[in-house]
């Protein structure tokens, strides 16, 4: 059976430009979980263990049972302000997330829900019963690549906005990130990180 | 922590230094008697075994730091100290070719003759009787072979440019759930997939379960199709073993941990630069058990120069009155 990569078949979902660009991203399922908290808090660190135990849980669970295998995709982050203002302006305790993995629509609610039960009983991973399957649209998006720190990110932010003022679009107020690099290993100067701006 | 009451502080870094000086002495000096070794019996079949005990070095480590200080195997040293040998030979005795070739190793002296030949531009007979005819110098480290003389020194493979970031750490006990692979490490999926389908539906890859590998040869060694491999995932005291799945502990103790950031392929070169370099260096011994590497990234998703791979080498204790 072919091993399904959603990453790589929907490669024009994840371009990495160096200065934005518009594009559309259309419906597509994610396993996820939801969340208040700074980036690196305590909350959001459990919540990133608990959607990876989940994914790799689900996904070799499945291939056990020879429901087929597929590559676990990039982390996902969705951050908005819970308030008019901009996300810059507030605290980041009080940003407001939704961690997401891309995960092929096979996958069943039976299979979230066994797998959050088989390692709620192992008790090492709180709120695995939180991650939950999700059709979602990102839609009409600006996106950019962003290297560097997470802290530097608004510059990058600053220019997709200035792209989209200028193609008569309005940005929501939320931005998403995916993951290229991994934040434990690589210099914060060289981290690769995918902006994505939804707008209207 | 150290004590350091009573010593001044200049003296104490003298005897540390004194101490680094000895060790890397100690190192060079126990090399220097394996090649000696090696020299005095090129005609008889040379174990690995045999080379670790006659410099006292751990079996399970002895070919690493070999390679890694002298830039090539056992074996190939081996090989070109013998063809070195019958160079000499051709030159000083009045052995026939077909008795060089059979003291060199090879069935025939045909295969001798092409492999000679290679090496040097000329075949035996005719480097035989060309005065000026010098067999090629291609060891890094200017190991010759030599007669009736011994090997006092020699200058180990140093990359002067490399800076390799070792820690030392204190691991603790890991009890792993594991599967055994034999064969080449690019085939060692299997094992994980058999380990992770098997530990997922029980809830175990959750928490901070780590992707452990253990292997306990040494490629450049043994045959790729008997390496053997252990896959393993840390699991806790409460782990009810599957009758498929195998459980063991990764003895804990003082290992000297370096990240390798790139493709599997080249972790053999992390590995001898570790040992032949760092460790022949450095203050420590290695210990007499296998090296493991914890995977911090999902080889199927990330591109393989972004991977990240901590290798453990194993120390010995208290060693040379350190904690």
């Amino acid at each position: 059976m072919e091993k399904i990569d959603l990453y790589k078949l929907h490669k024009a979902d994840y371009i990495q430009p160096k200065e934005p660009v518009l594009i559309k991203i259309p419906t597509a399922h994610y396993l996820k979980i939801d969340g208040t908290g700074a980036p690196g808090s305590t909350t959001f660190d459990a919540a990133v263990m608990a959607l990876y135990a989940m994914a790799y849980t689900i996904k070799m669970t499945r291939k056990k049972h020879g429901k087929g295998d597929y590559v676990i995709c990039k982390l996902e982050a969705r951050y908005w302000s819970p308030t008019e203002q901009c996300l810059s302006e507030i605290d980041k305790s009080q940003w407001q997330w939704q961690l997401m993995i891309r995960t092929p629509s096979i996958v069943a609610v039976s299979d979230l829900t066994q797998a959050a039960d088989a390692l709620a009983a192992k008790g090492k991973t709180p709120s695995v019963h939180q991650v939950k399957m999700n059709e979602f649209e990102f839609s009409n998006c600006v996106q950019m690549l962003h290297v560097g720190a997470y802290e530097d990110e608004h510059y990058t932010i600053k220019k997709m906005l200035d792209f989209a003022n200028k193609k008569n679009l309005t940005a929501k107020r939320e931005h998403c990130e995916v993951y290229i690099s991994d934040p434990r290993r690589v210099p914060a100067e060289r981290l690769k990180t995918i902006l994505r701006m939804p707008v209207s | 922590m150290l004590v350091l009451w009573g010593i001044p502080q200049v003296i104490y870094l003298r005897i540390l230094i004194f101490m680094r000086t000895r060790t890397q002495q100690s190192y060079l000096s126990r090399m220097v008697n394996v090649l000696n070794y090696i020299q005095e019996n090129l005609d008889n079949d040379l174990c690995l075994d045999e080379l670790a005990k006659q410099a006292c070095f751990s079996r399970y480590h002895f070919h690493r730091i070999f390679s890694g200080m002298l830039g090539e195997s056992v074996k190939e040293l081996v090989r070109r100290l013998r063809l070195e040998r019958a160079a000499s030979q051709l030159k000083t005795s009045g052995m026939s070719i077909l008795q060089i070739s059979l003291a060199a190793g090879y069935e025939s002296d045909m295969a001798f003759s092409r492999v000679f030949k290679a090496k040097t531009g000329l075949l035996p007979s005719v480097f035989r009787n060309t005065l000026k005819a010098n067999y090629p110098c291609s060891s890094t480290a200017s190991i010759r072979y030599i007669t009736n003389e011994r090997i006092s020194s020699f200058e180990p493979l140093i990359e002067e440019e490399l800076t390799m970031n070792v820690m030392i750490k204190q691991v603790d006990d890991i009890v792993v759930a594991f599967v055994r692979h034999t064969g080449p490490y690019q085939t060692c999926g299997q094992a994980w997939d058999l380990l992770c389908s098997t530990l997922a539906p029980e809830g175990l890859l959750g928490g901070d379960a780590k992707m452990i590998g253990v292997s306990y040869d040494d490629p450049d060694v043994v045959d790729a199709k008997e390496l053997r491999y252990d896959a393993c995932i840390s699991v806790d005291d409460s782990f009810i073993q599957p009758d498929n799945i195998g459980i063991q502990t990764i003895v804990g103790g003082r290992y000297a941990m370096i990240s390798h950031i790139g493709s599997y392929d080249k972790l053999s070169t992390t590995y001898r630069q570790l040992f032949g370099q760092w460790l022949s260096q450095s203050d420590h011994e290695v210990a007499d058990k296998p090296c493991f590497e914890i995977y911090l990234n999902d080889p199927e998703s990330t591109e393989p120069e972004d991977l990240v791979t901590d290798i453990y080498m194993p120390l010995k204790e208290n060693n040379h009155g350190k904690n």
